[in-house]
């Protein structure tokens, strides 16, 4: 997937109603992207039919 | 007084009260004295609350001279300002809060105080607990043992504080590290406890699943022994586990021997860890076979993914409860925890699934391991406390994001998405005299166990009995 651009994030940001602009923007860029980049190996994880359940054991 | 009886545990300093020894009056003003003398300097504290604490020491002056027992009477203790003390502001290290006074005390608090403990006031912390910031509002705080170093996060007080022994002992909150964190960079102790072991009444959030309070401290017993007044049930947080709270004092008398330990290949070995911090984790894995465990290498391949997953699932929470404030009032903020809540609002919520699900394959491989060891030994953190201005420079690309932000958690995190209690305790002191954190997890509510090979260790080497340089 390519990179987001400024752009992008600035427009994201938007639609939640946040106000990016500046350093701020240009910061989050590159966190977002290295988010999605980090975030990619798990593409290849078997997550299907994984409980998504924050715990395990009883308490 | 003298440094070196500030330097004594919590334990000892209760033993030397009730024993009238030791005056908590006199306790409590030399540790005023120390945190007015050195504090200027290390920042451990937001809000020192004198007046308070000598009310509260000479309280508990009267219940020992009228033969009254409790496990901490008269022990200075302080906690980090992210939990709520009654008629005592409460920032979160915030500007937003600067001016929150709270009417309550946290559970943690309030089981502290009844237990006899003298508050001295409340510790700095990266803002909100989150980690990251680069401007904090009420003083940088720093690592006692090199100033021009960070000092860990996000209990950064608690850990200088326990470290400087401007007070006996204290508590932070650990999310994905905070507790540990500091401990490490700061040569002391930090325990996480078990998800669901410690309640988070009147401690503001950052990841519901994960918030999790634990003592910071100069020994394990005293951890130990704050665990112990700490934990268990509370009707004020419905996630409380019921079961009973184990003896954790006792259980230090059992030692090391006959455990299983697990030296975690990806955290110990790693392209990450220091070759440093290496050499000291595995001496330290070594030490503990010499006290009659046995050691063998084990591999879980998706704990360097931690990091990321934590962030992508703590963060977002984290964005959640900060939105408003986010659109309404953004300058408020430190630019460092604006631009990661930021950043954290925008990630799309399939990859937060992706990332819960990827959560639960995490735990299954912790989890899986703690069937065959008792323990899992890792470092603390990749390498010793780095420079404070390392941490401040711009983010300039998403490389350079991605090894700051998430490759040093994904020491820590695993047991934080788990939910398993880890402690990280001084294993030893890098060239440049820094200090190096060593630490054990066990399987959920095995605190015991995580504290008695803790103490084995603590006991038969002499790294806690290292003090930093206090001019």
């Amino acid at each position: 997937m390519a990179d987001l651009t400024r752009d992008d994030v600035r427009a994201l940001a938007r639609s939640l109603g946040l106000a990016l602009d500046g350093e701020d923007l240009g910061e989050v860029t590159h966190r977002l992207n290295a988010f999605f980049t980090a975030l990619a190996p798990l593409g290849a994880l078997p997550l299907e039919g994984v409980d998504p359940a924050p715990f395990s054991f009883e308490p | 007084m003298t440094g070196d009886l500030l330097y004594e545990s919590g334990v000892a300093l209760a033993a030397r009260i009730r024993r009238k020894e030791v005056s908590p009056v006199e306790l409590t003003r030399a540790c005023l004295a120390r945190i007015e003398r050195h504090d200027q300097t290390l920042r451990a504290f937001i809000t020192v609350s004198a007046e308070a604490a000598l009310a509260a020491a000479g309280e508990a002056e009267r219940a020992v001279m009228a033969g009254q027992a409790k496990p901490l009477l008269g022990v200075p203790f302080a906690v980090k300002d992210q939990f709520d003390t009654a008629g005592l502001r409460t920032t979160m290290g915030s500007r937003l809060f600067a001016d929150h006074v709270p009417t309550g005390d946290a559970t943690v608090v309030a089981r502290l105080k009844a237990a006899g403990a003298v508050l001295l006031g409340k510790l700095n912390l990266t803002e909100f607990a989150l980690g990251g910031t680069l401007d904090f509002p009420f003083g940088q705080p720093r690592n006692p043992w090199d100033r021009e170093r960070d000092p860990g996060g996000s209990s950064s007080g608690s850990g200088i504080a326990a470290a400087a022994a401007l007070a006996a002992v204290t508590l932070g909150e650990d999310t994905g590290g905070s507790v540990r964190s500091p401990a490490s960079y700061c040569g002391v102790v930090g325990l996480r406890p078990t998800a669901r072991r410690v309640s988070r009444h009147g401690c503001f959030p950052l990841a519901w699943s994960m918030d999790t309070p634990g003592p910071i401290t100069r020994t394990v017993e005293d951890t130990a022994l704050l665990l112990s007044l700490i934990a268990g049930r509370d009707d004020r947080d419905a996630l409380t586990a019921t079961r009973p709270v184990d003896d954790y004092l006792a259980a230090l008398r059992d030692g090391a021997r006959g455990l299983r330990l697990g030296l975690v290949n990806e955290l110990t070995h790693g392209a990450d860890t220091d070759l440093e911090v290496r050499d000291a984790v595995v001496a330290a894995a070594r030490v503990l076979e010499g006290l009659g465990a046995t050691v063998e290498e084990v591999s879980l391949p998706l704990l360097p993914l931690a990091g990321a997953v934590f962030m992508a699932l703590a963060d977002s929470a984290g964005a959640g409860i900060h939105l408003t404030w986010l659109r309404e009032r953004p300058g408020a903020y430190d630019a460092g925890t604006r631009r990661r809540l930021m950043t954290a609002a925008l990630i799309p919520a399939a990859l937060q699934q992706q990332a819960e699900r990827a959560r639960a394959l995490i735990r299954d491989q912790v989890l899986g391991a703690l069937r065959r060891v008792d323990l899992l030994v890792s470092p603390t953190s990749p390498r010793p406390a780095p420079p404070i201005a390392q941490g401040q420079a711009p983010v300039t690309s998403k490389d350079e994001a991605a090894r700051r932000f998430f490759a040093r958690r994904s020491y820590t995190t695993p047991y934080s998405l788990t939910g398993n209690p880890a402690i990280s305790l001084p294993c030893g002191f890098s060239r440049a005299g820094l200090p190096i954190g060593l630490q054990l997890a066990g399987r959920p509510f095995g605190e015991a166990v995580v504290l008695r090979a803790a103490h084995a260790y603590e006991q038969a080497t002499p790294w806690h009995e290292k003090r930093p340089p206090l001019l």
